[in-house]
């Protein structure tokens, strides 16, 4: 435990080359895709994309010690209300999202005070029900949402012509492209949170909360912003996926996809920031590449998940730990053996 | 400095502070003492926001802060310690110490994310001070460690460590030497000592009575919520009514050299 | 007026369904700390043995209930003692748990009975009536069991010496150890009671709406509902919690449907929840 450096010690001292090696996979991240010619694969490229957003999103909401199993529902209102105002009142797509992400933003503002007071388990709990009833709304409110046969022929994002190359966002590629620009976005804008003070002072809070009120921190205020950003960037996760799939019903933003985005998280890692990137990556694409198990894929899937449980209790992110102290293991053994 | 005024709370029906007048000027020790379940602790939480009286007030440099939340009360100068070994476990110390420094960091959500290099000078005041303070309290040796690795004695003073890091007016220690071994408790009370020096006002719950009575400036002792003696340690000491309250509780006062 | 009185008797039966499925989770909460998403996949596993036991071997559904219940015990005592004892009080942990099992049980549920619907057998045929109601048999001995049941449960927990562990342990497990109780123990007892009960109650719902490998979800979500209704740990509270969901899953579709029942029920909740956590009957 010892090498667990402060982190923030090393923020004040963050060299200049550590960007440059971030901007380097960035890079790498952009430059994959290009060689990537199958339609399919572009678009679980694209769902995963999403799912790493809205993950890291959770785990933000998640590091001051609040579980929220209603995540989806967020996605759900974002991607409900982005639609309409692009369909019903002609909005520019881009424009609807960030309006989507508002939605969402507003609907967690309203409740942030309150729901932000009540204990952990009575939270996970709370924002459950709150995503069901989302859903529920979302399929009875036929006039506005079509019911839960859904919305479909959503615009997408159209063409646009930047630095003289065409582009049609019908095609899978450049959706890939803008998904990829968003996550960057948010993953720097959240990863530099996380590493921040003021994301110390949100794993504080998660630690003890009289504690931390005793040294001045405002524990409610705290929860309710980090909260209300966390929907907002479900929000805009959610009007992205609208505008790109097409498609909407209430069915995709189930209570089961908010209980999947807490598993990517945990299954990735909560300790680190890129556990939740690693588990909504792997977790995503794992049903697809299982795919030749037919009706037995779930079970890969379970099989996964029981592994990381029972053997890397700290995630995925723990897999080259765990390796290593097995590796010394097996090497001391032999040692032994041969003295 | 602090100042409190007939502060009663009752628990449904039970009274566990009653009536309680209590003055802690700057620079001052005064001792909170009496037997378990005297309501030393509800005090505390009484004067710290984290539970609101029935009846009576808080005051502080003439001014009610009675019934308000634990953080504003916090960034007026009213800093308390826990009773258990409360700190942040999943920190390291010098973590600890510097999230501490929160309220004087005056770091803004946006700057922290942007990392301007107001941020960074802010941030950087935050680790000196840390440092500082970590050097005071005597734990530069642990600094790197991950607190709930600590021994028990080491996390008591990383829990004064983190109350001095958040720059208190009045300072509340509960049983800061509790479970510690004689040589801590020593360290721990200079470094009290030193405390009152810088002109802190502190206000002290402890049960080791030997060194409550070498450390107090004066003392208050509660019983059944009620307060049954004050004075200079001296007059306590020889106080038939103190005796008789810890005699009660079947607690020996200790022999007080 | 009859109408009325038919949404009522309908949403007794459907309290007193939700009110077996929330005792098992509540108990199973209270005891072991964790929320047991997968409580739903026992109840579905629960009315499959049901079917089973009455369809293939040709049983009397009363004894065929009874089975799956023992049936499902059994599965409760395994999960207990392989998954969820070293998950106790993490929800982390438990959630990924419940979660693998949610997919595990519906997919080998899935392949082995497939995805039609199966019903179970009424023994009883035709139906009872008072003041004019129409009530199928089948459905007024749900509310029955359901009943005598409960009671059970109540006296199993007053009056024998597991109980009062059980309740001792949900109030301080490490007093409990103290005072040398088996935890492990009455963890296993703890899931073999509420898998016992969420068997039961999937058997009674198959006779009445059929079974599908998907149907413990929605029986999860109302479970859940239920407790927070009534507190988390509270057998009353459970009890009174789902008779109120269920007289408005009885009585609201009567205006409308159930998806606004559904929606009604579940925005009470986030009320409560925000108002008053603990529920209305909630002592911690």
């Amino acid at each position: 435990m010892n090498d667990e450096k402060s982190e923030a010690g090393e923020l004040g001292r963050m060299k200049l080359n550590k960007h440059w090696g971030y901007l380097f996979l960035i890079l790498i991240i952009f430059i994959i895709p290009v060689f990537i010619k199958s339609e399919y694969y572009l678009h679980i490229l694209i769902l995963s994309v999403i799912n790493i957003i809205l993950t890291c999103s959770l785990r933000a909401i998640a590091v001051t010690g609040q579980v929220s199993i209603g995540h989806a529902g967020f996605k759900c209102i974002g991607a409900y209300t982005s639609t309409l105002i692009a369909m019903r009142l002609g909005f520019s797509p881009y424009l609807s999202m960030l309006i989507g992400g508002l939605a969402a933003l507003m609907v967690a503002g309203i409740i942030a005070y309150p729901i932000t007071r009540v204990r952990t388990v009575y939270f996970s709990m709370l924002t459950m029900f709150l995503g069901i009833v989302v859903t529920l709304v979302t399929s009875e409110w036929r006039s506005l949402t079509g019911g839960t046969t859904g919305i479909i022929n959503i615009p997408s994002f159209g063409t646009t012509t930047v630095f003289g190359i065409g582009i049609d966002f019908n095609n899978k590629l450049p959706n890939l492209y803008l998904a990829l620009i968003l996550m960057v976005v948010v993953l720097i804008f959240l990863y530099s949170l996380d590493r921040s003070y003021i994301g110390m002072t949100l794993k504080a809070i998660s630690q003890d909360e009289s504690l931390a009120a005793s040294i001045g921190i405002n524990v409610a205020r705290s929860k309710a912003i980090i909260f209300c950003m966390g929907c907002f960037i479900a929000g805009l996760a959610g009007g992205f996926y609208a505008h790109y799939w097409g498609i909407l019903n209430p069915d995709s933003f189930g209570l089961f996809h908010s209980i999947y985005l807490l598993i990517y998280m945990i299954v990735g890692g909560t300790d680190r920031f890129i556990g939740a990137v690693i588990g909504a990556f792997v977790l995503t694409l794992l049903p697809e590449v299982s795919r030749v198990f037919q009706e037995y894929q779930p079970l890969v899937f379970v099989a996964v998940l029981y592994l990381v449980v029972f053997l890397l209790p700290k995630g995925m992110i723990d897999l080259p730990h765990q390796m290593r102290f097995l590796l010394r293991m097996v090497y001391q053994d032999r040692v032994k053996r041969n003295a | 400095m602090l100042e409190t005024k007939n502060l009663t709370k009752n628990f449904k029906g039970v009274q566990a502070v009653n009536h309680l007048n209590l003055i802690v000027n700057s620079g001052e020790i005064v001792g909170l003492i009496g037997p378990n379940g005297a309501g030393k602790t509800t005090v505390f939480n009484l004067i710290t926001g984290y539970l609101r009286p029935t009846e009576g007030k808080v005051i502080l440099n003439g001014k009610d802060i009675t019934g308000q939340k634990p953080h504003v009360i916090a960034m007026k100068g009213i800093i308390r310690t826990f009773q258990l070994d409360r700190i942040f476990h999943n920190f390291n110390v010098i973590q600890n110490i510097e999230i501490a420094s929160y309220l004087y960091a005056g770091i803004g959500l946006c700057e922290a994310i942007w990392n301007t290099s107001g941020y960074r000078n802010k941030y950087h005041e935050t680790s000196q001070s840390a440092e500082k303070i970590l050097k005071f309290v005597g734990l530069e040796d642990k600094r790197d460690e991950m607190a709930r690795h600590l021994s028990h004695g080491h996390q008591k003073l990383l829990g004064i460590a983190i109350a001095l890091a958040a720059k208190p007016k009045v300072l509340l220690l509960d049983e800061p030497l509790g479970g510690m071994n004689s040589s801590e408790v020593e360290k721990t009370l200079g470094i009290i000592g030193e405390i009152r020096k810088q002109g802190t006002a502190i206000l002290l719950v402890e049960h080791n009575m030997q060194a409550v009575m070498k450390i107090c400036d004066r003392i208050v002792v509660l019983n059944f919520g009620m307060e049954i003696a004050r004075g200079l340690p001296e007059e306590i000491q020889k106080n038939q009514e103190v005796i008789q309250a810890y005699l009660g509780t079947k607690r020996l006062l200790p022999s007080i050299t | 007026m009859e109408t009325v009185w038919q949404g009522i008797f309908n949403g007794l039966v459907m309290g007193w369904i939700y009110i077996l499925v929330a005792l098992g989770l509540t108990i199973v909460f209270s005891i072991m700390r964790i929320v047991q998403f997968a409580h739903g996949e026992i109840y579905m596993l629960g009315a499959y043995c049901t079917y089973w036991f009455s369809v293939v071997f040709g049983l009397n559904v009363f004894v065929a209930l009874f089975f799956s219940a023992i049936v499902m015990s059994l599965v409760g005592i395994i999960l207990e003692k392989f998954l969820f004892s070293r998950f106790r009080g993490q929800i982390d942990g438990s959630i990924i748990v419940a979660i693998g099992l949610i997919l595990l049980l519906q997919t080998i549920a899935a392949i082995g009975f497939g995805t039609q619907d199966k019903w179970i057998p009424t023994t009883i045929p035709g139906s009872l009536n008072i003041w004019n109601i129409k009530i199928p048999w089948e459905r007024a001995l749900s509310v029955i069991t359901g009943i005598i049941l409960v009671f059970i449960l109540f006296l199993f927990i007053r009056g024998t010496k597991m109980g009062q562990a059980m309740i001792a342990t949900s109030q301080d497990i490490e007093a409990a150890t103290l005072q040398g109780i088996d935890v492990n123990r009455v963890s296993m007892m703890s899931m073999a009671i509420g898998c016992a009960l969420a068997a039961i109650a999937g058997g009674l719902m198959g006779a009445i709406f059929g079974v599908q490998p998907v149907m413990g979800s929605y029986a999860m979500e109302k479970g859940i509902a239920v407790i927070i209704l009534g507190g988390l740990g509270s057998i009353w509270g459970a009890v009174i919690g789902g008779l109120l969901l269920g007289l408005i899953d009885g009585l609201v579709p009567l205006g409308s449907n159930t998806t606004v029942a559904s929606i009604i029920g579940f925005t009470i909740i986030v009320l409560i929840l925000i108002i008053k956590p603990q529920g209305f009957l909630g002592h911690e």
